[in-house]
């Protein structure tokens, strides 16, 4: 059986969809203030990490637990006290609910809530400065509404624990910030 | 005349000898182990026949397996990855490509241990490199893991003669890797492009089904780039989808764990499915042509067909 190939030039016309989101001077304002947030605890995380060995790109699975493990030691030691909320300010929470109610179509918007919702998350902690279980399920973000949402750092990630959004630290599975009911 | 008579007598002893040998491989050694491995519980046969091989397996090929889901540690994913092993005593593949959640529970040591490196040491004792993408079940930091072969990187290229490999991280496709997406396929002049990566674009599977989402950003770019192949996991069972805007889409998710019966039927997007046990993909480019040959846990091919490249000008 021989199957062809077509060529994928004529079809050349296709955009693909990263358009961003137009945003107002108050929305500007406050993604920009998002950032800066972000970054002082990407500050907070270069004092702790620059005190650990670092991970080899071909470290033993040992090696990994226990880097993980003195990372999160180290940065519970310098976020002590951190209360939720301290990244996802209640402004925030309410943009990316913007978000997902206008950006996007009804079908777009349901496929988003369905792929967000049937990760089994369950179990998965509240709470600041815990790591995300290395048991649980972590959910898929969505691809489109990732490129909707302001680019974060590679340190850290968005994460949906049913419609809560957290921000975990993308090397250890430090859970940075959560905000209740991002998704509408 | 009695030069002759032990002349039949030494044949005679001769076809025993060969007669007893052969059933002694097959017959014997399956009523002793009637489940196939004395830790497994599953139907293999490890002292089966040698697995037929469709492909060309021609000498200086790029040759290499493909497989998803694995991360359980039961017998039946031994069972898998002894079949595995059998074919490469054949087919020498070089390397394996993971479709991601190559880790499901947890991820101590103990777990990479059960569920990665006992199952596969075999296979990596003859030099085979095991390439990783991320799964929904994945921690980022497998990245750093020293069989995965990811150097650090949630998302990678690597090439071998004609063909050029992308892992990507279907569980956060950010625009940070759309960019690097977009970046290495407009310099790239491979013949072959293949991502291979967790979520399936394309699915005909009932518990999950297609990623809308993640098609909406991914395929206009393999279409405007000319990505040949996109190789997925996800969905415990095999699928070939049909060719959607000139790119094939495989789904091959039953590396360690099986939905059976969870591929719709009649669904208008399977050319071929495969939902009643484990399976692997055995793939091998030669030039402008790409054979697979889908293998399951008892030896048998469920599919295999060739692609042809038309590259892009």
């Amino acid at each position: 059986m021989v199957l062809s190939m077509f060529s994928a030039a004529a079809t050349g016309a296709q955009t693909t969809a990263t358009s961003e989101v137009k945003l107002t001077p108050q929305e500007k304002q406050l993604v920009a203030n998002f950032d800066r947030r972000v970054k002082d605890y990407l500050k907070q995380r270069a004092q702790v990490k620059k005190k650990l060995t670092p991970l080899s790109k071909e470290a033993t699975s040992a090696q990994i637990e226990a880097y993980q493990q003195a990372f999160v030691s180290g940065l519970r030691g310098v976020r002590a006290g951190t209360k939720p909320g301290y990244i996802f300010i209640p402004a925030f929470t309410q943009y990316v609910r913007t978000i997902i109610q206008t950006e996007f179509p009804p079908r777009d918007k349901a496929e988003i809530k369905q792929t967000i919702l049937e990760a089994e998350t369950k179990g998965v902690p509240l709470k600041v400065n815990y790591p995300y279980p290395e048991t649980k399920e972590l959910s898929e973000m969505p691809a489109t509404l990732l490129l909707k949402l302001p680019q974060l750092p590679k340190e850290v990630k968005y994460r949906f624990v049913g419609r809560h959004l957290l921000l975990v630290d993308s090397d250890n599975s430090l859970i940075v910030d959560y905000t209740l009911n991002a998704l509408p | 005349m009695r030069r002759t008579r032990n002349l039949i007598l030494g044949l005679t002893l001769l076809i025993l000898f060969v007669t007893g040998a052969v059933y002694g491989q097959g017959g014997t050694s399956n009523k002793a182990k009637p489940n196939g491995r004395a830790t497994g519980n599953g139907n293999a046969h490890p002292a089966a026949p040698a697995i037929k091989l469709s492909l060309p397996n021609r000498k200086d090929s790029v040759k290499f397996l493909i497989i998803g889901d694995t991360g359980t540690g039961t017998a039946k994913q031994h069972d898998l990855a002894e079949i595995m092993l059998r074919s490469r005593a054949s087919f020498p593949y070089e390397f394996v490509l993971m479709m991601g959640d190559n880790m499901y529970g947890g991820e101590k040591p103990a777990d990479f241990k059960n569920k990665f490196e006992d199952v596969y040491r075999p296979i990596m004792a003859q030099n085979v490199k095991f390439y990783a993408s991320l799964g929904n079940h994945d921690e980022p930091a497998q990245r750093f893991y020293e069989f995965f072969n990811m150097e650090g990187k949630e998302y990678y290229r690597f090439t071998r003669a004609n063909a050029a490999f992308y892992a990507l991280n279907s569980n956060y496709m950010d625009k940070k890797q759309v960019k690097w997406l977009e970046d290495e396929l407009a310099k790239d002049t491979s013949e072959w492009k293949i991502a291979f990566f967790h979520h399936p674009p394309y699915s005909s599977g009932g518990k999950h089904g297609s990623d809308t989402q993640l098609r909406e950003v991914l395929e206009p770019i393999f279409v405007k780039y000319g990505m040949n192949v996109a190789l997925t996991g996800h969905e415990h069972f095999y699928e070939r989808i049909k060719p959607q805007k000139g790119v094939y889409y495989f789904i091959s998710g039953a590396g360690g764990k099986l939905r059976s019966g969870d591929v719709k039927d009649k669904s208008p997007l399977t050319e071929k499915a495969f939902d009643k046990d484990m399976s692997f993909m055995l793939a091998e480019i030669v030039n402008n042509q790409l054979f697979f040959q889908v293998i399951s846990r008892t030896g048998e091919t469920v599919d295999s067909g060739i692609l042809v490249s038309k590259k892009k000008q």
